[in-house]
This record gives C-alpha cells, sequence and structure tokens, in this order.
C-alpha cells in the first residue's frame, strides 16, 4: 500500500466521521440511524486488509471521540476490533465475493451496536440493550442503502490490491 | 504456454533441489507477516484502553482533557461546514415533512393557542400584583429567569454518537463565560446543562441522560418533584405522591434553589415540559407521571448557556 494510498484512506475516514457526528446522526428513521463512519472503514478494510482496517478504526474512533468530547478511546476499541476483522475477512474468503461489502456491513452493525452495549456495560454506564435491539434492523437497512455508493466511491479512489500483494495467503499452485 | 512452462520450470527447481528446509522456513513471509498484524492489533487495543483508563477517570481535567479540548477545537470548523452544506437537504426534508403533518399540526396548536390565550390573561393581573405584593413583604430572591441571566447563544455542532449517548457539544466554552453546571436552553424550554467545557466547545449532558435529575414543579398544580430520563425521549417526573393532583396537560417548569445553602444549578422556571400522562399502582409509592419535553431533544439546533449577570 503506497503512502498516497494511506492519506486517501486517512482523508475518507476524516470527511465520514465528520459527516457523521455532524449531519447523520440527526438522521433518524424507526429508531435507527445511518453509520457512514462505519461503512466507510468496511469498504476500506475489504480492501486493504486488517492492519489498515484496525489502523483506520483507532484513528476514526479517535476523531469521533474528540469531536463529541465523549470518552477517548471508547469508540477507537470497537471500531478497531470491527475494522481488523473486516480486514481479515477481505483478506481472506471475503476477496473476490460481490456480496462481501453488504455481508460485512450487516454483521459489523449488529456488532458494532452490541460491542458498545458491552463496553458500556462495563464501564458501568447505562446501557439498555432493548432500545438498541429496536433500532437494529432499520439501522441494518439505512446501512445497506449507503454500502454501494460508499464501497464503490472507496473503490474508486482505493484500487483494489492484486492477488500477488495478498502476499500473506495461501495459495494453491497449478 | 509462457506461462505454463514458467510455472513448471519453477516447480521442477524446487523439487529438484537437494537443500532441505527447517519446518520454520517454510513460510516465511507468512509468519512475519501474522507476527505483525498481531502486534498492531494489540497496541492499538492497550493504546485505546489506555486512553479510556485515562480518560474515564478524569473526565473534566487533565493533560488528555486538555489535549481533547484543543482537538475539539481544531475540528469545530470542519463540523460548522459539513452542517451547513447539509442544511439545504435537512431544509428541503423538513419542509416535506411539515407539510405532511400540517394539517393535524395545525389542528393541536390551535387547541394549545386558546390554553395558553386563557394562562396570559390570568398571568397579566398576578404580574400587576407581583412587584407591590413583594415589596410589601421585603421579598429577598434570588437571579431570576431570564432577566437574571446573559444568553449566551450558540449552535450545536455535534451530536450524540451512540445509541447510549446523551450529550451534545455547543460551539461555545470558557472563553463565553461557560462553566460546568451551566444551564443550556432552547426557544422553546429546558434541555440540560454542562458537564465538560473548553476553551471554545462544552459538552452538554440532555435531560434524557440516566444520570440527569432536575428538580421541577408542576406550576399548575404547584407539586414538586424531580425530572428524570423516562423512556426514550421522554421524561418523568419523579418523587411525586400519590395523593398529589397532577392532571395531564399541566406545564412543569425548573424548580429553582429552595435552600440558600443548597444553591441549585437551575434558576427558578424553565419551561421543562407539558404532563403527558399520570398512572398510578397499588405497590408504588409516587404517581407515574410521564413528560413530554417541550424542546425538541433529537434536533437541537440554536441554543443559549445561561450566565448569571451576577454571580453569587
Amino acid at each position: 500500500m503506497s503512502a498516497f494510498d494511506v492519506v486517501k484512506a486517512a482523508v475518507l475516514l476524516f470527511v465520514a466521521a465528520i459527516l457523521q457526528v455532524s449531519v447523520f446522526t440527526q438522521v433518524h428513521v424507526l429508531g435507527g440511524v445511518p453509520d457512514i463512519l462505519l461503512v466507510t472503514l468496511v469498504s476500506i478494510a475489504l480492501l486493504r486488509g486488517s492492519i489498515v482496517g484496525a489502523l483506520g478504526g483507532f484513528f476514526a474512533g479517535l476523531l469521533v471521540d474528540t469531536a463529541t468530547l465523549g470518552t477517548l478511546g471508547l469508540t477507537s476499541l470497537v471500531l478497531t476490533i470491527a475494522g481488523y476483522w473486516i480486514g481479515r475477512y477481505g483478506e481472506t474468503t471475503g476477496r473476490d465475493r460481490a456480496h462481501a461489502p453488504f455481508t460485512s456491513v450487516a454483521v459489523v452493525t449488529f456488532l458494532y451496536l452490541f460491542g458498545l452495549v458491552i463496553v458500556h456495560f462495563v464501564l458501568g454506564e447505562n446501557a439498555p440493550a432493548g432500545p438498541v435491539a429496536r433500532g437494529l434492523l432499520p439501522e441494518i437497512g439505512m446501512n445497506l442503502l449507503l454500502t454501494a455508493p460508499v464501497y464503490a466511491l472507496v473503490r474508486r479512489l482505493l484500487r483494489p490490491l492484486d492477488r500477488t500483494d495478498y502476499a500473506t495467503e495461501v495459495q494453491l499452485l497449478g | 504456454m509462457p506461462v505454463a512452462s514458467r510455472d513448471r520450470t519453477a516447480r521442477v527447481a524446487v523439487l529438484g533441489s537437494s537443500v532441505r528446509r527447517s519446518r520454520n522456513d517454510r513460510f516465511p513471509s507468512r509468519g512475519k507477516s501474522t507476527l505483525v498484524r498481531r502486534v498492531v492489533l494489540t497496541t492499538l487495543i492497550l493504546v485505546a484502553l489506555g486512553l479510556l483508563t485515562i480518560s474515564f477517570r478524569s473526565p473534566t481535567s487533565g493533560a488528555l482533557h486538555d489535549v481533547q479540548g484543543y482537538g475539539a477545537s481544531a475540528l469545530r470548523p470542519f463540523q460548522v461546514a459539513a452542517q451547513r452544506v447539509a442544511r439545504p437537504f435537512q431544509d428541503v426534508y423538513g419542509y416535506f415533512s411539515g407539510l405532511a403533518n400540517a394539517k393535524s399540526e395545525n389542528k393541536k396548536l390551535r387547541r394549545e393557542l386558546q390554553e395558553w390565550q386563557a394562562i396570559a390573561n390570568a398571568n397579566v393581573a398576578a404580574a400587576r400584583q407581583s412587584p407591590e405584593l413583594k415589596r410589601l413583604l421585603h421579598y429577598e430572591e434570588g437571579a431570576t429567569y431570564p432577566t437574571g441571566y446573559r444568553p449566551v447563544n450558540t449552535t450545536v455542532i455535534s451530536y450524540p454518537s451512540g445509541p447510549f449517548a446523551q450529550q451534545v457539544t455547543i460551539g461555545a466554552g470558557s472563553h463565553s463565560g461557560i462553566h460546568v453546571g451551566t444551564p443550556v436552553v432552547t426557544a422553546d424550554g429546558l434541555i440540560g446543562r454542562v458537564t465538560n467545557v473548553f476553551n471554545s466547545t462544552a459538552q452538554v449532558t440532555l435531560l434524557t441522560d440516566a444520570n440527569s435529575a432536575v428538580p421541577a414543579r408542576d406550576v399548575t398544580h404547584s407539586v414538586a418533584g424531580l425530572i428524570r430520563h423516562g423512556q426514550g425521549s421522554s421524561l418523568i417526573l419523579d418523587l411525586v405522591s400519590k395523593q398529589l393532583p397532577v392532571k395531564k396537560g399541566d406545564i412543569v417548569v425548573t424548580q429553582g434553589t429552595v435552600d440558600r445553602r443548597y444553591p441549585d444549578l437551575y434558576p427558578y422556571g424553565i419551561a421543562i415540559g407539558r404532563v403527558q400522562s399520570v398512572g398510578t399502582s397499588d405497590i408504588a409509592s409516587y404517581l407515574s407521571i410521564q413528560v413530554t419535553p417541550f424542546a425538541q431533544l433529537d434536533s437541537l439546533d440554536a441554543v443559549a448557556a445561561l450566565i448569571p449577570k451576577h454571580p453569587r
């Protein structure tokens, strides 16, 4: 991955984080809120792998926690794990599959929301799972709607890696 | 078939080699990459946990708090720019959404207008008597809302980031006179208080936060209670005995300071909401009073922080 790709990924995550905290959090549909930052992170992690996914998740979480004056590290922790996990999926079974972005977004939305429930619960804060469960399907639906345009944009900016760039994986020879 | 022959050559070269590789050297790049990946992940998680611990232990002070404040100030122009870009789209959405609900809302507003008109007429007569009565009683009082307070008008620059967050960030901070505990209102009523303050930004915890509690008074029936969060975006008026009269439609405002030794953060008389329902049960000690806030807590925009003109 070139330095220019790193800059492009950072700019994408920065813009997505700003849009998320300033605009998208106001959009409430049936109890769900679209998460453009999560969709962008999933797209980047799928195209660039687990290390970039983890670093991107950490950076994006730090931006969100700073902009909202929240507890630093909380969103970073959850997004780092989400980015890493989706990156691994992209490096292994998920690559070259058309449904990978949609599957990833649906699963990560579920895990991200309940990951937040767990972290808040561990910190001793009020974390009722009921409202999260009620807003889950609308949120997954809205995130899936965002997936196609966001993934297309990210894919256009970050060209998919060649097979030879996945040096860490098993390749069956002739 | 140049590609096939090249592969075959390479394989023959490997198979024909007499050098025996050790078990560890079979996939050197894979092992190294796995190690790097795990080191990166572990490091990031440890750093996140470290930040979380420090930030959780000292949320309103310390070096990390200052760094976060500078970061928030640096991000502020981008947030304002994003909101300005999105504003036309929000306006269009709001316009069509308003059209869809206009007829039923018009009917409701006409009914409310009649009620308010009756209250306003009664208030005019009471307001004329009030100065005279205060003079006769040598009545002492603290700063009253809104005349005893200077509003710092500002805008909300970020909204709750997750399903459990009930905090918004406003674009004014300690440089404008805001401090921890400053009440924040909209034109409709109280929204919450400042819980974390930086130079040019501040965090406001909304009334719907689980830790929020505001001493309040039902002005219609002069009943005191405590406003706490309820289901969703609603509130409850808690600690009201079952014998006390509270009715649907009553107006709830802030209680203000009752005992000078324990001054309240909120001045008397800031509108909070209207009683939506009143319930009771045999096993509960208090009435179950649901209050709908006047302020639209999930779509805040312009707000005002209330700074006392003569702090005591």
